[in-house]
C-alpha cells in the first residue's frame, strides 16, 4: 500500500504544484500585462499632451504671423500713401504757387509805373512767400522720399560716396575757398545715395555756416565697439548747446532768413537717413570756434 | 512766311495767358492755338467737330495734368497714330517728379520741361523752346 500511496500522493503534490506555478504565473502575467498596459497609456498621455501643446504653439505661431503680415501690410499701405502724397505735393501745390510767384512779378513789372513803394513792397513780400513756399514743398519732398525711397545696404566705399559729394557741391567749395581734408575713410554697409547725401548735407551746412575764414572741414573716421564712428570738424561760427534738439527737426532754424538762406531741412535729412542706417547722429560744439558732427553707422 | 503752328494743351488760363505772351516776344513767325484739356487736344488733332478746319501743328506743348484725359493718355495716343506721330511733342508741366519724367520719355515725349517758378525763367524757357525747336531743329516737312 505504501508505493501506492507515495506514487499517488506525489502525482498530486505534483499536480498541485503545477496547478500553483500556472495559476501564480497566469497572475503575475496579467500582472506584467497590466503594467505595461499602464506604462504604454501614460506615454499615450504624455504623447497626446505634447501634440496638443504643440498644435497651441503652431497655432500661436500662424496667429503672431497674421499679425505680422497685417501690420506690414499696413506699412505698406502707409508708404504708398505717403507716396501719393509726394506726387501730389509735386503736381497740385507747384501750379498755384506759380501762378501767385508768377503774377507778383508781371504784375510789378507791368504796372510797377503805377504802384507807389508801399504797393511794390507788398507785392514783394507775395512774391517771396511763393517763393519760400516752393523751397518749402521741394525739401519735404526731398524729406520724405529719404523714408521711402529704395534702401538698399551694400558694402560701401564711404571715401569714394564723400568724393561724390565733394564733386556735387564744387561750384560752393569754389566760391567759399573750402579746404576739405580726410583720414583713411572706411568701406561700410550702408546705401551710396544716402551716406553721398549724408556727406553732401555735412559739408554743405559747414560751409554755409562758416565764420569769418576761409572753410576748414576735416572727416576722419574710427571703428568702436561694432561700429564706425564718422565726424565731421568745421571751423564755422557753431551751435549753442541749448538748441542740441532743435537743430535735427524739420525746418526748424537758428537764424534769421537774411542772415543765412535755407529751409531748415538739412540736419533733419541727415539725421533721417543716419536713423534708417540704424546709427545715431550727434555734435559737439564751441560757439565762435567751430562743429563737429559725429554720426554712428553699425558695421 | 507761313507762321510755325503750335499748339498748346494747357487748363490753366493763368499759364496759357503767359505762355501766349513769352511766344509772343519770339523771333519767328508763329500761330498758338490753345485747347483746354485732353479730350479736345486729340479732337483738334483729329480736326474733329468745331476743329475741322484747324491747321496740322508744327510742334505740340503738353501739360500733363489736365481735365478729362490726362497728358500722358494724349502723349500715347498720339504716338501711337500713324498720322501723329511725327509731330514733335514737348511736355510742359509743373512736374519735377522722376517718375513722371521717366514716364514720359517712355511714352516717346520728344522732350521734357519742368515749367520754372520765376517768370523771367519761365520768358527764358519758351524762347529757348522757340530758339531750338524753330531755328536749330528741322521740324518734319508737313
Amino acid at each position: 500500500m505504501a508505493k501506492v500511496d507515495l506514487e499517488e500522493i506525489f502525482a498530486e503534490a505534483r499536480f498541485r504544484a503545477i496547478a500553483i506555478c500556472l495559476i501564480v504565473g497566469a497572475f503575475v502575467m496579467m500582472f506584467a500585462v497590466l503594467i505595461i498596459y499602464l506604462y504604454l497609456q501614460w506615454n499615450a498621455d504624455i504623447a497626446e499632451r505634447k501634440r496638443v501643446a504643440e498644435q497651441g504653439k503652431l497655432a500661436e505661431l500662424h496667429k503672431t504671423q497674421a499679425i505680422l503680415q497685417a501690420a506690414m501690410d499696413n506699412l505698406e499701405r502707409s508708404n504708398r500713401d505717403l507716396e501719393q502724397f509726394a506726387a501730389i505735393a509735386s503736381h497740385d501745390l507747384q501750379e498755384p504757387l506759380r501762378m501767385v510767384a508768377s503774377y507778383t512779378q508781371l504784375l510789378a513789372e507791368r504796372y510797377g509805373s503805377q504802384l507807389d513803394d508801399k504797393a511794390k513792397k507788398y507785392i514783394r513780400y507775395a512774391y517771396d512767400g511763393a517763393v519760400r513756399m516752393q523751397g518749402l514743398i521741394n525739401d519735404l519732398l526731398a524729406y520724405s522720399r529719404v523714408a521711402t525711397s529704395d534702401f538698399s545696404s551694400q558694402p560701401t566705399d564711404s571715401q569714394a560716396a564723400l568724393e561724390a559729394a565733394i564733386q556735387n557741391l564744387s561750384a560752393t567749395i569754389g566760391a567759399s575757398r573750402a579746404i576739405i581734408t580726410h583720414g583713411d575713410l572706411p568701406t561700410v554697409p550702408s546705401d551710396a545715395l544716402l551716406l553721398t547725401q549724408l556727406f553732401q548735407n555735412l559739408l554743405s551746412n559747414a560751409m554755409k555756416f562758416r565764420g569769418n575764414e576761409p572753410p576748414r572741414i576735416q572727416i576722419s573716421a574710427q571703428e568702436r565697439d561694432g561700429e564706425f564712428v564718422f565726424a565731421v570738424k568745421d571751423n564755422g561760427i557753431g551751435i549753442e548747446p541749448q538748441h542740441a534738439d532743435r537743430v535735427f527737426v524739420i525746418f526748424q532754424r537758428l537764424h534769421s532768413r537774411e542772415e543765412y538762406p535755407g529751409t531748415g531741412i538739412g540736419l533733419a535729412v541727415c539725421r533721417r537717413i543716419v536713423e534708417r542706417h540704424g546709427g545715431k547722429i550727434w555734435f559737439d560744439s564751441a560757439p565762435g570756434t567751430g562743429t563737429t558732427f559725429f554720426f554712428s553707422l553699425p558695421k | 512766311m507761313k507762321p510755325i503752328e503750335i499748339l498748346l494743351v494747357e487748363d490753366n488760363p493763368g499759364d496759357v495767358d503767359l505762355t501766349r505772351e513769352a511766344f509772343e516776344v519770339g523771333k519767328v513767325c508763329n500761330s498758338l492755338n490753345v485747347v483746354p484739356d485732353g479730350e479736345a487736344a486729340m479732337a483738334y488733332l483729329r480736326g474733329e467737330g468745331p476743329y475741322a478746319d484747324k491747321p496740322r501743328p508744327d510742334l505740340i506743348l503738353l501739360d500733363l495734368n489736365l481735365p478729362k484725359k490726362n497728358g500722358s493718355e494724349d502723349l500715347a495716343e498720339i504716338k501711337a497714330d500713324d498720322m501723329l506721330r511725327s509731330i514733335p511733342v514737348v511736355i510742359l508741366t509743373s512736374s519735377s517728379a522722376e517718375r513722371d519724367i521717366l514716364k514720359s520719355y517712355e511714352l516717346h515725349a520728344n522732350c521734357y520741361i519742368t515749367k520754372p517758378v520765376d517768370l523771367f525763367q519761365f520768358v527764358k524757357v519758351v524762347q529757348a523752346i522757340q530758339d531750338f525747336w524753330f531755328t536749330v531743329v528741322k521740324l518734319p516737312p508737313s
